[in-house]
């Protein structure tokens, strides 16, 4: 079975992102970027599956910049087999993502489609299910725990009233949560054995993806400043600082 | 009311001009003398040339070049003169060894301090990510046949974040790699660099320092004197990192006519005894002392061979410039470690009612850490990036090495100072580094890049 492994690159989770002067968006200019977590957590999952036997070859997938090359290297590194990098300047959204991955599915035919649940930029969590849904294919979406069985998988998920857990027909699209496995530690020498792995780019523009109506930024702005808060001794002066702010 | 008063009295040019020559025609020694015409004359001329002033700056500036937008100069890009972004590799390098030295070393510092050792564990998974295989030729199954020391020393320095005394256990055998790489002869290295690299973690060690007072590794007290079997050795080697568990040693000594030279041991040689060494700091890397007695080494063990006539391959000026620049960077490590503690530790401890961080003497104290630490930097990374591109660096991984060690023991210091009480006792990591850092002027040995 072949798995298909969708990343995206995003600024680096400890990197405290400023909002641009003009309100057009965040600064990433010399901002260090990083393989999404949860898209991380779906390479690792890849590569036990095959692994485990579960999966014969993990391709691992980006739409972006040039640079975003980089986040594949990062996913060859930790062990799969090749990888697409769709190029575009262009700012992306879901059911564009969504698209494109269509047609690379239909190119590719995989097995199982991984991806993570969101990403830690836009938090959309949009494209794995709109993905399922365009395909015409099962979804199981937060899995903390995946297990392969012939042409079946079972996926446990994290709900809010607990775990529910999932039987879904091969192919479907799977979406990755945060406890589902933790990632391996990318080797040196892995790293240098990735950049000769085979790394196909494909212009955006000559896969013919109509990428949908898109959504228009109209302004960023970081969330206004709070104010410090007030400690008060007992219940009398709480009520009066209530009772003077008009609160109650 | 100083504002007021230079209003009052302030006056265009035209003005003062005007109310002087009023003066000056009322007064009675300008008529006196016959001065009012030539007065007169210099201040209708003055006036004039005040007037010419005026429809200048009357006069509008007609735009030459219509702009759709402001037009900004943008940032450079590219290796320039002052270019230190790393690698994409170098990044990569990085990362692995940032989320290891947080994930791993930090948690297991303390308790490897207090055993004198670190876990064979956690020696063996730094094995297995390659950190020591950044100095191996691709042939012999290392990275890269290019010696790029700044990637080693980006990660040694990203390793000592964790704890320096872990990183130099996890990193001595890398100095017998590299020295290896640098100087073995072909069967030298066939011998020894693929045992190395191999998927086991080697405990491999250089031993340099010597128990004597003002220690000089130019002037070493271990004498190799040769003879027909080849080389006997006398002498003693103190702060040796992995002495006991060592597999395999470097170890340098006097050649009457070579000068200092390295020689390849094995542990099991007769006349070679070794002792657990436990210093202030550096704990971790299980430091020892070797005594040689009469320890008879064939003449294969000189690393490089002897030299065949005139060429002479062997450097033991870029040797001790290589282990300075590799200490140096340990140093960095633990000095960044400390202000990264710190800076935090003063936002949120109070005294006097408001975070410590507000008196001057503690700010003005971890700003300058910042300065120092950041000054240390780029010479090191100078000299290394010298090396690197083959230029001479022995000076300036002296002067790397020389403010390393000075004010890798200042930084250590004050970060103990900053923490106050908590500084001193063992719940803060701070006085482990404070102690390490102690080690970085007396470079024990073991890490070269």
């Amino acid at each position: 079975m072949k798995v298909l492994v969708a990343i995206k690159r995003v600024v680096d989770y400890n990197v405290r992102v400023q909002v641009k002067p003009d309100g057009s968006g965040v600064a990433i200019d010399g901002v260090k970027m990083s393989v999404n977590p949860f898209c991380e957590i779906a390479v690792e999952e890849a590569m036990r599956l095959k692994e485990a036997g579960k999966a014969t070859e993990v391709v691992v997938v980006t739409i972006g910049v040039e640079k975003a090359q980089d986040q594949l290297r990062s996913a060859l590194a930790m062990g799969a087999d090749r990888a697409i990098h769709v190029t575009t300047d262009a700012q992306m959204q879901p059911l564009g993502v969504a698209r494109v991955l269509q047609k690379l599915v239909d190119e590719e035919q995989p097995g199982l489609v991984l991806m993570g649940k969101q990403a830690i930029d836009d938090d959309c969590s949009q494209t794995g299910q709109m993905l399922a849904a365009i395909l015409g294919w099962p979804q199981a979406t937060f899995a903390g725990k995946l297990e392969i069985d012939g042409d079946k998988a079972t996926v446990a998920r994290e709900v809010d009233a607990g775990l529910e857990t999932l039987n879904v027909d091969l192919p479907a699209v799977v979406t990755t949560d945060l406890r589902l496995n933790e990632p391996r530690y990318i080797k040196i020498p892995d790293i240098m054995k990735a950049k000769k792995k085979p790394l196909d780019k494909r212009p955006l523009d000559e896969l013919g993806v109509d990428l949908g109506p898109q959504l228009t930024t109209t302004k960023v702005a970081p969330p206004a400043q709070r104010q410090p808060g007030k400690k008060v001794a007992d219940v009398a002066e709480l009520v009066s600082e209530l009772k003077e702010r008009g609160l109650v | 009311m100083a504002v007021n008063k230079t209003k009052k009295t302030r006056r265009d040019p035209m003005g003062s001009a005007l109310s002087l020559l009023t003066k000056a025609s009322t007064s009675s020694l300008v008529q006196r003398l016959n001065l009012q015409k030539p007065l007169e004359k210099v201040v209708t001329s003055g006036s004039k040339a005040t007037f010419r002033a005026m429809s200048v700056a009357n006069k509008r500036v007609r735009p030459l070049v219509n702009l759709a937008s402001p037009q900004r100069q943008k940032s450079a890009t590219g290796a320039g003169l002052f270019d230190l972004t790393p690698t994409d590799d170098q990044q990569m390098f990085r990362d692995t060894a940032e989320r290891f030295a947080a994930e791993q070393i930090r948690p297991a510092a303390e308790a490897a301090d207090e055993a004198c050792a670190t876990p064979v564990e956690l020696l063996q998974q730094a094995h297995e990510l390659g950190f020591n295989l950044i100095g191996m030729p691709e042939e012999l199954g290392g990275m890269s046949d290019e010696w790029n020391p700044v990637t080693a020393l980006l990660v040694a320095e990203t390793l000592a974040h964790g704890d320096m005394g872990i990183a130099l256990a996890m990193l001595s055998p890398a100095g017998v790699i590299n020295a290896l790489t640098a100087y073995g002869t072909a069967e030298q290295q066939g011998q020894y660099l693929p045992y190395l690299a191999g998927e086991q973690f080697v405990p491999a060690t250089v031993a340099i320092a010597e128990p004597q007072p003002l220690f000089n590794p130019n002037k070493l007290a271990t004498q190799a004197v040769r003879n027909a079997e080849g080389y006997l050795l006398n002498g003693q080697k103190s702060l040796v990192p992995l002495a006991e568990t060592a597999e395999l040693m470097l170890v340098a000594a006097e050649v009457a006519g070579l000068g200092p030279r390295l020689f390849i041991l094995e542990p099991g040689f007769a006349g070679l005894s070794i002792e657990a060494e436990p210093a202030m700091g550096l704990r971790a890397a299980a430091l020892g002392r070797l005594t040689l007695e009469n320890v008879q080494l064939p003449v294969e063990a000189m690393l490089g061979g002897e030299p065949a006539g005139k060429t002479d391959e062997f450097d033991y000026q870029a040797i001790l410039s290589r282990l300075r620049l590799g200490w140096s960077a340990l140093a960095l490590g633990s000095c960044q470690a400390a202000l990264d503690y710190v800076i935090p530790y003063v936002k949120e401890r109070k005294a006097f009612g408001e975070p410590v961080a507000h008196k001057q003497a503690v700010a003005f104290m971890v700003a300058n850490i910042g300065i120092e630490l950041d000054g240390m930097r780029l010479l090191v990374w100078r000299a290394a990036s010298r090396a690197g591109q083959g230029l001479s660096y022995q000076r300036e991984a002296y002067l790397a090495a020389l403010q390393c060690g000075e004010k890798g023991m200042e930084i250590g210091t004050n970060a103990v100072q900053l923490l106050g009480g908590h500084g001193f006792i063992k719940e803060h990591p701070v006085e482990r580094w404070y102690r390490h850092l102690r080690g970085v002027a007396l470079m024990p040995g073991g890490f070269l890049v």
